[in-house]
């Protein structure tokens, strides 16, 4: 049966229907693991809330807005310096948090005094900055504040700023996916078209769905450059609000990430009548072939080859020396949904890496057909994984090393398999040519390195030098002292 | 010609994104617009560029005709005929996986 169940989820058989193993001459018209559903009540899943998709994810990676979050103080912590992006105004959005802190009190009586409050002091403290996301969280859609009328009075009492309020409580849907959705389509619906872009080139594009995790945009974008081509928007990694907003004058939409990356590109084509062209930024034949395809779409396919050429001299012979260590290895990817389709055929061919098992913890259906299609036979597909169907899936798989994020990370470590921070890297960017040598080096690190072994002595029991056990010294007790 | 076009179904359905965009209405379009493309670029036929959805499809188009040309050495001998055939029967087959048979119950969803 390819859909499987796990022992540890005998008293949640529903889980069956999220778990799968390919088999040889199956497609994704016989069997697709339901996905973006409710997680079921016993299984210890690994999802973050709608709120963080929208904050963590898209809006918080701008560079140029303050984000300010309408809810308890906690809200705003912890989706706050958890992910890696960068940007090249000295990290504008790294170094700041901002909440209004609510409290019981705001709560009982209200809290949209509080949030006009908070967003003058933002502005005021900041003169320098006039654009701004706002937030709701659960708290304050449950007491029910109106924050797109309060950024309206605002907005008409300082009629030199402009803020997106992005009302995506945590409780909104069943993953963060929902928070990419509802930020996504409100920007295209409130703020596309409202700010005209200058434009230097004749190729314009934008890039939709990289958020420059360890400066994979400025690779990406160096590339870009380099064949003539001005990116409008890079949605969102190392961008301007007011880019954003100028979208709609882009001769192509290049999409690497999905579904709502994906949704923004079918709304401007159908809106603006802009193509979208899907192409994967991670691996290296993969990045050339992109490359290929937007040099193909402008007629710049010289200076496309040029670029290749130039950067396969450069990386190659160290990719090829990563893949004779690599090969064979294999690999867990548990992350959240594009990862795992962009990665697995992408470490097997550039890396002879074998991906064993493959965990969405918010992926949708289009995500498992597309993961299903490239993964190999045999290989575990999984949607939304508790902890203890990670632990079978070890057993069942031994992979020698994981890319997951860091609460999975945690578990992986414990058990001392080596583990990849698959959300944020370890040593980035590993997008482009020379970000998948960065990878494959991370890999063969974690991979050769002794501290998982060593990890796993229990040093009580060993000797070191000259002293062993019986040379501790017993130190005397508080009493006798 | 059955056996031809389950190879090159096989080699999209593990390579190209193109497939797998978000709707059944945008899947349609990409695979029948890539197809139309590709059946003249496999026989080297100068192809109209008019719009910039034509330039997309082509763009696409062409990395696949590569490949297939690449990958596949029986691909050399057929004929333009073969060729149309072939290439309508890998549509019929895309559209079948990716939209008319397909489990993602969110194709025809009409919004987002």
């Amino acid at each position: 049966m390819p859909l499987i169940k796990f022992e540890c989820d005998a008293s949640i058989p529903e889980r069956e229907k999220h778990c799968y193993i390919k088999k040889p001459g199956e497609d994704t018209t016989q069997y697709l693991p339901l996905s973006n559903i409710a997680t079921i009540p016993g299984s210890l899943s690994e999802r973050g809330c709608s709120y963080c998709g929208a904050k963590l994810v898209i809006g918080g990676v701008v560079k140029d807005a303050i984000q300010m979050i309408h809810g308890p103080v906690g809200c705003a912590y912890d989706t706050w310096h958890t992910k890696r992006y960068p940007s090249d105004n000295d990290n504008f959005q790294l170094k700041y948090v901002w909440s209004t802190g609510l409290k019981e009190k705001d709560v009982i009586f209200g809290a949209e005094k509080i949030l006009r409050k908070s967003i003058n002091e933002a502005f005021d403290e900041m003169p320098d900055v006039k654009r701004m996301f706002l937030y709701t969280t659960c708290t304050t859609a449950l007491i029910g504040d109106d924050p797109k009328a309060v950024a309206a009075e605002v907005m008409a009492a300082r009629p030199d700023v402009d803020i997106f309020v992005v009302e995506c409580p945590g409780f909104a849907g069943v993953s963060q996916s929902k928070g990419h959705h509802v930020l996504n389509i409100g920007w295209m619906k409130d703020k596309v078209g409202t700010y005209e872009p200058k434009i230097t080139s004749e190729y314009t594009l934008n890039f939709i769905g990289d958020y420059n995790i360890q400066n994979d945009t400025l690779l990406l974008t160096e590339y870009l450059e380099k064949m003539g081509i001005q990116v409008i928007a890079h949605f969102t990694g190392n961008t301007n609000y007011d880019d954003l907003c100028g979208m709609h004058r882009a001769k192509l939409n290049v999409v690497n990430c999905a579904r709502s990356a994906g949704y923004i590109a079918n709304e401007l084509k159908k809106k603006y009548s802009i193509p979208r062209l899907d192409i994967d930024a991670w691996g290296f034949d993969y990045t050339a072939e992109g490359l290929r395809k937007i040099g193909a779409f402008f007629g710049l396919e010289k200076e496309a080859e040029e670029i290749i050429a130039e950067e396969s001299a450069k990386w190659r012979p160290k990719l090829d020396w990563y893949k004779e260590k690599l090969t064979g290895i294999k690999m867990c990817i548990w992350t959240g949904g594009p990862r795992l389709w962009h990665w697995t055929r992408a470490v097997e061919d550039d890396l002879g890496i074998e991906v064993v098992a493959m965990s969405s913890k918010f992926g949708h259906q289009e995500d498992f057909e597309k993961v299903i299609a490239r993964g190999r036979v045999g290989t575990v597909y999984i949607d939304d994984a508790n902890e203890l169907e990670f632990f079978e899936v070890i057993d069942m798989v031994k992979p020698d090393i994981i890319f997951t994020g860091p609460r999975v990370g945690d578990l992986v470590k414990k058990l001392h398999i080596p583990y990849i921070n698959g959300h944020a890297y370890h040593n980035g960017p590993y997008m482009g040519f020379e970000g998948f040598v960065n990878m494959a080096r991370d890999i063969y690190n974690a991979t050769t390195s002794p501290i998982w072994e060593l990890a796993g002595q229990d040093i009580r029991d060993l000797s070191y030098g000259n002293n062993t056990t019986e040379d501790i010294v017993e130190l005397p007790s508080a009493e006798a002292s | 010609m059955k056996d031809k076009i389950e190879e090159v179904v096989n080699y999209i359905q593990e390579r190209c994104l193109w497939q797998f965009v978000s709707r059944s209405w945008d899947r349609e379009e990409n695979i029948q617009g890539i197809m139309e493309m590709a059946v003249s670029l496999f026989n080297d036929e100068k192809v109209v560029l008019e719009t910039d959805y034509d330039r997309c499809w082509f763009a696409d188009a062409k990395i696949f005709i590569s490949d297939v040309k690449r990958l596949f050495s029986w691909s050399k001998d057929l004929t333009k005929e073969e060729s149309k055939a072939l290439f309508t029967g890998v549509k019929d087959r895309m559209l079948e996986i990716t939209v008319e048979k397909s489990r993602n119950e969110e194709l025809n969803v009409p919004y987002y």
